[in-house]
């Protein structure tokens, strides 16, 4: 009895974690074998321009959400161009022998399936969307350990009942740290989204040296169970 | 007969076309892309006629279209080819060209090479001019980009290297081209045809064609400024009338560069459905003429300012001011029969073209354009500026309003 109460309280955990990572207006997804899992908005722009198609080294291909407002606002967030804006330039590149159009498809789940079967597919999604079987990549400036010093840490709770059931292991969280050291906003890349959002609360009352931006990092966060 | 034919394929397939998306197919476990273009234009002129076209008569004799295939073998390199083919008044005649046939390897995004036959990077436009549905205008600005003489800069067959470098401290990036190879202009080309006027029947027009393109994409937003030099070596061949006797049959024919050099400078800005740009070019040709009997020297400059609107998804506007001049000055033997033509204030040596546009997008892949060019000046020199005195008989009179009506469709 006591057992099936844990899970159920787990199971809601899961629910109210993994929708409240959902939060965002857009979640840039990648295949798994993309390596890396954070992408500058720089870099976002050139691989969708198809000026640099490789991150970390591997080959990555950029894929399109059809008309929508999820389009238009990556497009304008990150692109700076319109749909006919960038329409055309895809077809200068295809009709020039410079490059190729990329995939459009029609929905977020249909994104999210060829971004999980495709190896180093780059799409976006809604922030709402399913990201079963992809990783969401942060959006940032990676910022160097030097120029961030973490100075205030909190540790995060583990939940008991994951605990006394064994769930653990490592959640990534992308961190948005403001220009004056507080962390703003914190995304969940990866991982128990239960552990996430515990990871979350504690990341959240970190405190950094003072940065001339704000910048962005990954953050790691090992729950042992053992 | 023939040109019939063709024509209702062009519009049967403008038809279809609109009802076609890019087509993708599997071969060897790659996905190979084939895309496609047509476009058929109809011109209305009130005095001369233009761009070698019995335009005062009107004339649909403006068609082109172009096809390509194109696959990437790896994640690195891609390869892919274009066949192209057009009929414009006298020029081109559906005799169908390879327009480009291009290995790109990239290596980095800071560095890759292409070879092949390659379109050739000069300014805003020159690999694109051909791609009507890309833009809002019917005709680029003819001081810059002349439709007649498309083949002079539009491809050669050699090697590119290429790159873009971020910049550091956010000041933009910079898009790198460097190029060369040869140029071969088809004898259904305009210049060819130009020469055509004094009897000369050219049998091959080429040559060494290098530069490079340098662009800087700036921190502001939408602000794109660049640069493109070209130097070429070029080389005609073929047979002319005697000008000294012209009743002694024809005698062998030959110009070749001394120097040959283009500069162009640019920019666009770019704001919401705000597109404004503007260019600048300079070409300069110096050449030896019937084997050093005479010498030519040509300047012809031309700038333009350009803005296009556009007012909902479906409905663009644009307007251009372009302008052109051409001076020309021939030494030696021939010095007599061509008197040095300097002042570009003449008709003859100028072309001031202001022009106004709407385009009509019936569908992503079907459009459709109405133009109104209202130009000064014919300047016709030794580079012509669309002006011909063979379609022109009679002699040309100093203004000359356009009217252009195009449909196009692309998948």
């Amino acid at each position: 009895m006591k057992r099936s109460r844990a899970l159920l309280v787990a199971a809601a955990l899961m629910i109210f974690g993994a929708a409240n990572s959902l939060a965002g207006e857009i979640k840039v997804v990648a295949n798994p074998s993309v390596k890396t899992d954070m992408i500058s908005p720089g870099e976002l722009k050139r691989v969708f321009l198809e000026e640099n198609l490789s991150l970390d080294g591997a080959h990555v291909e950029p894929v399109l959400a059809k008309d929508g407002p999820v389009q238009e606002a990556f497009l304008q967030q990150y692109l700076g161009l319109s749909e006919d804006d960038l329409q055309t330039y895809y077809r200068a590149l295809v009709f020039t022998g410079r490059g190729s159009m990329p995939k459009a498809l029609g929905s977020d789940a249909e994104v999210v399936a060829y971004v999980a079967r495709t190896r180093g597919a780059i799409g976006y999604v809604s922030g709402a969307a399913s990201a079963e079987g992809v990783k969401t990549l942060a959006v940032g400036v990676p910022s160097r350990n030097a120029e961030r010093k973490l100075l205030i840490r909190v540790e995060p709770d583990y939940p008991e009942t994951l605990k006394r059931l064994g769930i653990g292991g490592t959640v990534r969280l992308g961190v948005s740290i403001s220009a004056k050291g507080n962390v703003e906003r914190v995304e969940l890349l990866g991982g128990n989204p239960i552990l996430g959002e515990s990871a979350a609360v504690a990341v959240k009352k970190w405190v950094y040296s003072a940065g001339r931006s704000r910048t962005i990092i990954g953050v790691s966060i090992l729950f042992d169970a053992r | 007969m023939h040109r019939r034919i063709v024509g209702l394929v062009v519009a049967s397939a403008c038809l279809c076309a609109a009802q076609l998306e890019a087509q993708d197919f599997k071969l060897f476990d790659r996905d190979v892309a084939l895309h496609g273009f047509a476009s058929q234009g109809f011109v209305y002129t009130n005095t001369n006629n233009w761009l070698t076209m019995n335009s005062s008569q009107g004339s649909a004799a403006f068609t082109e279209f172009g096809f390509n295939v194109s696959t990437s073998v790896t994640d690195k390199l891609r390869v892919g080819a274009q066949l192209y083919d057009r009929n414009l008044g006298q020029l081109g005649q559906y005799h169908p060209s390879l327009d480009w046939a291009v290995a790109d390897y990239r290596f980095k995004s800071w560095f890759g090479v292409r070879g092949g036959k390659v379109k050739t990077t000069l300014g805003l436009y020159t690999d694109t001019q051909d791609l009507d549905f890309l833009r809002v205008f019917a005709l680029l600005p003819q001081s810059i980009y002349p439709t007649d003489l498309r083949d002079a800069t539009i491809a050669h067959l050699g090697g590119d290297v290429y790159g873009n470098l971020p910049l550091p401290r956010r000041l933009g990036d910079l898009s790198y081209t460097a190029y060369a190879g040869h140029r071969t202009d088809s004898i259904y080309s305009g210049y060819p045809y130009y020469l055509s006027s004094f009897g000369a029947q050219i049998k091959s027009y080429g040559g060494l064609q290098y530069g490079g393109d340098l662009r800087w994409n700036t921190r502001l937003k939408g602000l794109l400024i660049g640069a493109s030099r070209m130097n070429e070596d070029m080389t005609g061949k073929g047979l002319a009338i005697n000008p000294f006797s012209q009743g002694a049959g024809l005698v062998p024919y030959s110009e070749a560069s001394k120097a040959d050099w283009t500069n162009q400078f640019y920019g666009e800005y770019t704001a919401g459905r705000l597109r404004i740009d503007s260019e600048y070019r300079r070409y300069w040709r110096n050449q030896e003429l019937f084997n050093g009997l005479s010498e030519s020297f040509a300047d012809v400059r031309g700038w333009y300012v350009s803005g296009a609107y556009r007012i909902c998804k479906r409905f663009q506007v644009g307007s251009y001011y372009s302008r052109y001049t051409i001076t020309n000055v021939v030494t030696g033997a021939f010095s007599a029969l061509y008197p040095p033509a300097t002042d570009t204030s003449l008709p003859a040596n100028h072309d001031y073209d202001k022009v106004i546009t709407g385009r009509v997008d019936l569908n992503r892949f079907w459009n459709a354009k109405i133009e109104g060019h209202f130009m000064n000046g014919y300047g016709s020199g030794p580079y012509p500026n669309g002006f011909y005195t063979q379609v022109n008989p009679q002699g040309f009179a100093p203004n000359t309003n356009a009217l252009v009506v195009k449909t196009g469709v692309n998948f």
